[in-house]
């Protein structure tokens, strides 16, 4: 063994160094003394980078260094931070250590850790730091060119966002991290120009894996926004736009006063430290907003079923699978609770042969799924710890469905009928509030008509 | 080259009707393949009708050219498609022909024209009958320049178009009906004119003098209207593919060729999924009992499919199994209503009335179940929730989606359903909504769900044949298979096995010397080894022990690098015996005793666990281990009920839902999962279905951090049946390395057993008496059952040979049976073998796997011995 490190018996977490050059950002991270760990983020074709957009660059670039550290501090949770270059000003530090608290709460309840008073990024409060953001002070605008990276993930939200642009004109492009073929195929469905970034983990989180390392779940959408933000500075994008729902902000469960929520990174607390810290850090003029802030995850169901030609190719499963087949069982497991929701929510606004031939079965008539859809319904159960609507959401769409007689007969739609919905306040069970925008949300003016195209 | 200058025909001779398709006449060699046909035909002393489609693409393209609002564009449009003409032209070294370059006008003005002046449905009509007009033009021109004087005939001329009563205007115009019945007066001015002729499929005219489309399968249809009309000796359909098969090629490689189909049947596998065919296009051919002929245009030796007439010569047979998916079902449930008059002519008038057509029906005295074809309506309008919502109000509903619809079809099903039972269990274990078998007797239809279709047909087609409902062994009905026509993979060759030439002698010694005796080839054993040493995708193999625990052949097997899987101490013990301290050790049992667990983790061993159990009351014994864990992907596969071990039904492996489970109670004791492993069955001779066991595994890897590699199982099938694909080695390497490449961080394991063993093992037994019963005869051999279970247990087909007699004509039909007074202890049904002596010696074959292993001392007879040989 090259690595004989205990993970979880690690005293310090080092951010040792990153650079960029030819494309590729080099991000260095070590536990204790231990071998480095080196990530690799490798941005095609790249372009030769205007002086002018050096400082803002280098910005980015310690953000996305001090984001993707996640991944790696997670594997032992040691009790110190260390910051090669220095500590961060006190933004910066707010906004990594609510990152890293809130992100990982999944992780800390699943393996039953108290991670409240253990992170603690350096910080100078009086010192100039490397990355000098002075009170709110907006960073200088960068004149950078109107248009939008919107991030791409295979599932219905993104392409929801693609054709909400599309339709309004808007110059985007469909960019996603990763080698998914099936992100890779909707990416060429939409039509738009694509960028495809390569994120190389380090070889050597697999071996602290291996050797006992803690795991769990990440916050992966805050590191995909780092080198987004890293992209549109590189190949010059005022904005990106991400499909992240109302539902995101909800909190999965609490859990010894602690709020957990799956999805944290998708949520609108870190859009806003995101956004705001880019304006001041960053570029004034680089805008971080998601386009579907203010809709439900019903509202947005609604919107992707008008959208056919993505029906062969699109998939929501959490399974994530890296070779893709011709059958709807090869892109839908048909079990985990991605299939489960966007199975329901989608099936008020769809021809039931037509959702059942997406998914190659019908989920809502089979008995042995009936747990699974009790966690969606918050009956019985908490809400899964999935990307997924709020309980209310799924108990309407069930509901919807519970009045059509082409569904009512289904196995789990006559369960819910006999025996959940007694329980219910048929009050509350209305779709139609839930297809109404509400909340806040940041999108700017340029991006606004995309916004009302959806609803 | 044919001579074309044979005598003239006298005008009683006969016509051949021959038609071919699209991308037949697209080029200059097609055509030039044409001519050398036609002229073959010719000089057979028949007159030729030739029926031809418009190039490939072309009516696609004035499809378009219709669907274009725009009067530029359509002319535009227009010239491309004339451009096409033009270039082959060019090839053909021919100038444009009169009549094709009247053609080419007449769609140029219709273009720059539009619909107004004719309607829009006549005028598309018009338009889209260019593409056969131009085409027969041009195929005129080219016959009559290279020798072959071809007559150009309207096919407008000839067939007159019907007025049905239920067609509106589109249907009347776009696909039209034509009765065809034979035409003396056409056959005789036809005569007069010449004796090769060419005409357009797909068109013809009706009362008005419009010009009409046959609609889908409208070329085929012209051809049989000609046939019918001509009363031709035979029409030929000259396609890609060489005709139909016994199921999709495209699912089943194994698939036969049908060489001669009964119209009925030809007509019901056409409308069940086969595509060569479209089904309409056989019934113009059934009163004049003209004859059709399925042809491949680019294999004209082979010998296509024949569909005519009943013949009533040949024993029943299933001919074909298909499968339509995209399935809808509507079940409606009410009690007391059948009695009601005209309840269900209203419950259809509800279906008619929201434009859906019902296909099979099912009923019970309190149900009737529907199923509804996949049409546009059906999937994108709300159709169905309209239909249901109105159903609701006199029964309950239940819609039932996506399905598929498995048909078996033969002459006669109902008196072969005795010899469907192996494939009535098959239905058994999964969700059969509807079942449908109809009173011309063609058909049995089971309706199932869609998902399971695919490993399910192929399935069934194995075991259709296995059960002697698909009498492949009738070699008039039944030609060669798919992937022997056209498929790249070898097939098994009857004649290369070890034991036929190369050692007969020495085995036809030992059996002289005493039988029952299992003989063990090494060199087989290690030629198998070795070539799936050639996998460079799998890190590691290990032998599944079970198979064969020879010590020769576990020797054998530790010298090519394998390592080895075992289920039990005992197997443990007897590989840690023989094999070097090196070889690597799997444990890998079953409803283990905790002792086994605790012994086995003693040894150098790697153990797995396949459920909760284990670690929930024993947790100590696995405390601080690496353990493997076997999951159950929640599918099986395999050749047999008995050897699938994957899916809710079988014993093995953990389910995926208690996964999270497992791994909580794993770190609560310090366990950690190394690998992951799943197992689906035996028999496999899919390359495919690793590629997806491994994707799967390594999807349910990536959320456990500690795996470091994955094991997926064994299951390398082994063809027993002579014709049956052995599995594509090189095609499972490029799977497995696709998936390898997108999951590097795992290593690959894998644990054939039966592959590396079942061919290099003879079973010898010799005759000891015969019996005739009735028609049947029994051949009595010295072991059975108690040696070889696999016929008895799994119905497994092992080829038997008279090793004494190998050379002799096979004239006798044997059931071949052992000495077991059991009546299941049959080796072999209706064998062909030649006529057999007391003391013949008897070669079971591929017996190298689960034979001695599993024999048994029933009835106290003496076990078998076993012989290596090198």
């Amino acid at each position: 063994m090259t690595n004989p490190i205990q993970p979880r018996l690690t005293q310090v977490f080092r951010f040792v160094r990153c650079s960029y050059a030819n494309g590729v950002a080099e991000l260095v991270y070590a536990f204790d003394q231990g071998e480095e760990l080196i990530e690799r983020v490798s941005f095609p074709a790249p372009p030769h980078l205007p002086p002018e957009r050096k400082q803002a660059f280098d910005a980015a670039l310690k953000l996305l260094h001090l984001f993707a550290g996640v991944s790696y501090y997670k594997a032992g949770i040691p009790p110190k931070i260390d910051i090669a270059d220095g500590p961060l000003d006190d933004a910066t530090a707010d906004l990594l250590e609510a990152l890293y608290l809130h992100g990982l709460a999944e992780f800390a309840y699943r393996n039953g850790l108290d991670l409240r008073g253990r992170i603690v990024f350096p910080r100078t409060s009086s010192s100039p730091s490397p990355l000098r953001g002075e009170g709110h002070a907006l960073a200088q605008a960068l004149a950078l060119p109107k248009r939008t990276l919107v991030p791409i993930g295979g599932g219905k939200d993104s392409l929801v966002a693609v054709e909400a642009i599309k339709q309004t004109g808007g110059d985007a492009t469909a960019v996603w991290v990763g080698n998914s073929p099936l992100i890779a195929a909707c990416a060429q469905r939409t039509g738009l120009p694509t960028l495809n970034i390569q994120r190389e983990l380090a070889p050597g989180l697999f071996e602290l894996n291996r050797l006992g390392a803690w795991n769990g779940h990440i916050p992966v959408t805050a590191v995909n926004s780092a080198i987004l933000a890293l992209a549109a500075i590189l190949y010059g994008y005022d904005s990106i736009a991400f499909a992240n729902e109302r539902s995101a902000s909800a909190a999965t469960l609490e859990y010894e006063g602690q709020q957990v929520n799956h999805q944290w990174s998708k949520g609108y607390a870190f859009e806003r430290l995101l956004g705001d810290w880019l304006h001041t850090h960053v570029a004034a003029d680089l805008d971080y907003c998601s386009l579907l802030r203010p809709y439900s995850e019903l509202a947005i169901t609604r919107a992707f079923a008008r959208l056919t030609p993505y029906f062969d190719v699109f998939s929501s499963c959490n399974r994530n699978f890296k070779i893709l087949g011709p059958k709807p069982a090869d892109r839908w497991c048909g079990q985990c609770p991605k299939c489960h929701f966007v199975f329901l929510a989608l099936a008020p606004f769809l021809p039931k042969p037509r959702l059942l031939a997406i998914f190659g079965r019908n989920l809502l008539d089979d008995d042995t799924q009936a747990a699974g859809f009790d966690a969606l319904l918050e009956y019985h159960d908490h809400k899964p710890f999935e990307c997924v609507g709020e309980g209310a959401e799924a108990r309407a769409a069930m509901y919807a469905l519970s009045q059509r007689p082409e569904w009512q007969e289904d196995a789990l739609v006559a369960r819910f009928r006999s025996e959940i919905l007694p329980q219910l306040d048929a009050t509350e069970l209305a779709l139609e509030p839930w297809l109404q925008p509400a909340g806040e949300h940041r999108v700017p003016a340029r991006l606004q008509p995309a916004l009302a195209a959806i609803g | 080259m044919t001579s074309h200058a044979s005598a003239p025909l006298n005008t009683g001779a006969p016509w051949i009707v021959m038609k071919f398709g699209g991308t037949s006449v697209a080029t200059l060699p097609r055509w030039q393949n044409i001519r050398e046909l036609v002229a073959s035909r010719r000089a057979e002393g028949a007159r030729v009708l030739v029926v031809v489609s418009a190039l490939t693409g072309i009516t696609d393209a004035l499809k378009q050219m219709c669907a274009q609002d725009d009067q530029g564009k359509r002319i535009e449009a227009a010239k491309a498609i004339a451009q096409r003409h033009y270039d082959l032209l060019d090839h053909m070294q021919l100038a444009v022909p009169d009549a094709l370059g009247a053609r080419l006008s007449e769609l140029a003005k219709l273009a720059e024209q539009g619909p107004a002046v004719l309607g829009e449905l006549a005028w598309s009509a018009l338009v889209q009958a260019h593409g056969e007009l131009m085409s027969s033009a041009l195929g005129a021109a080219f016959l009559s320049h290279s020798g072959l004087p071809t007559q150009w005939l309207d096919a407008r001329d000839c067939l007159a178009a019907i007025a049905l009563p239920n067609q509106n205007e589109r249907t009347k115009l776009l696909s039209a009906m034509v009765e065809a019945k034979p035409d003396p007066a056409l056959n005789t001015r036809l005569a007069q004119l010449g004796e090769v002729f060419i005409t357009q499929g797909f068109i013809a005219r009706e009362a008005q003098g419009r010009t009409v489309l046959l609609g889908r399968g409208g070329s085929d249809t012209s051809a049989s209207y000609f046939g019918a009309l001509l009363k031709a000796q035979r029409v030929e359909i000259w396609t890609d593919v060489a005709g139909m098969f016994t199921a999709n090629p495209r699912q089943v490689s194994g698939a036969r060729l049908l060489q001669k189909l009964d119209y009925e049947e030809a007509q019901e596998i056409a409308s069940t999924g086969a595509k060569v065919l479209h089904p309409r296009c056989l019934s113009p051919l059934r009163e004049p009992r003209v004859p059709m002929l399925i042809k491949d245009t680019n294999r004209p030796e082979l010998e296509g499919t024949v569909i005519g007439p009943e013949v009533r010569e040949h024993a029943p047979s299933v001919k074909a199994i298909s499968a339509r998916k995209g399935l809808t079902l509507v079940s409606m449930e009410s009690v007391g209503m059948w009695q009601q008059v005209g309840f269900l002519a209203d419950v259809f008038a509800h279906f008619k009335q929201h434009g859906l057509s019902v296909d099979l029906i099912g009923s019970a005295e309190t149900n009737v179940t529907v199923s509804l074809d996949p049409t546009e309506n059906l999937l994108d309008s709300d159709a169905v929730a309209a239909l249901a919502s109105d159903l609701s109000k006199v029964c309950r509903v239940k819609v039932i989606a996506p399905c598929a619809a498995i048909t078996l079809v033969g002459r006669g099903m109902r008196s072969m359903l005795h010899t469907l039972s192996g494939v009535l269990a098959e239905f058994g274990q999964l969700r059969v909504h509807l079942i449908s078998q109809s009173s011309n007797n063609l058909n049995l239809t089971f309706v199932v769900d869609e998902s399971v279709v695919d490993e399910l047909v192929p399935r069934l087609h194995e075991m259709l044949i296995a059960a002697g409902a698909l009498r492949t062994d009738d070699s008039a009905l039944f030609g060669p298979s798919w992937q022997t026509l056209y498929g790249s993979g070898e097939t098994v060759a009857a004649d290369d096995a070890w034991w036929r030439s190369e050692r007969r002698a020495q085995l036809l010694t030992l059996g002289a010397e005493a039988t029952p005796r299992y003989v063990y080839h090494l060199p087989t054993v290690r030629k198998q080894a070795r070539e799936l040493k050639t996998l460079s995708a799998v890190d590691r193999l290990h032998y599944a022990v079970k198979a064969n625990t020879h010590p020769a052949i576990l020797r054998a097997l530790a010298e090519e690098g394998f390592g080895f899987e075992c289920v039990s101490p005992g197997e443990l013990k007897a590989v840690m015996a023989v094999v070097p301290e090196s070889a690597p050790l799997l444990f890998t049992p079953n409803f283990a005793p905790r002792e086994d667990y605790a012994w086995a983790l003693g040894t150098r061993a790697t153990v797995s666990l396949d459920s909760l159990y284990p670690l929930e009351h024993w947790g100590d014994v696995f405390r601080g281990r690496e353990i493997v864990l076997r999951v159950d992907l929640g599918r099986g596969l395999g050749h047999h009920e008995k050897v699938r071990t994957g899916g809710s039904g079988s014993k093995f492996g953990l389910p995926v839902d208690q996964l999270d489970t497992f791994l909580r109670l794993a770190d609560a004791h310090h366990v950690t999962v190394r690998g992951l492993h799943a197992h689906l069955g035996s028999g496999i001779l899919d390359d495919k279905h690793w590629g997806e066991v491994y994707n799967q595994l390594a999807s349910l890897a990536e959320r456990i951090g500690s795996v470091a590699f994955l094991d997926i199982g064994g299951g390398l099938g082994v063809p027993s049946h002579p014709g049956e694909a052995r599995l594509d080695i090189a095609a499972l390497e490029e799977v497995l390395r696709k998936v390898k490449s997108a999951y590097p961080h795992y290593q690959l394991w894998m644990e054939p057993g039966r592959y590396l063993v079942a061919d290099a093992g003879v079973l010898l037994t010799r005759v000891t008496q015969q019996k005739g019963k009735g028609s049947w005869r029994y051949l009595g051999v010295d072991t059975g059952m108690n040696s070889l279970i696999r016929p008895a247990l799994y119905d497994a087909w092992h080829e038997i040979v008279n090793l004494s007699r190998l050379d002799e004509p096979a004239t006798a039909l044997y059931q071949v049976v052992g000495p077991i007074c059991e009546s299941g202890d049959v080796i072999g049904s209706d064998r062909r073998l030649p006529e057999a002596q007391e003391g013949d010696v008897m070669l079971i074959a591929q017996a190298g796997a689960y034979g001695k292993v599993m024999s048994s001392p029933y009835n106290l007879r003496d076990e078998a011995q076993e012989i290596i040989i090198e």
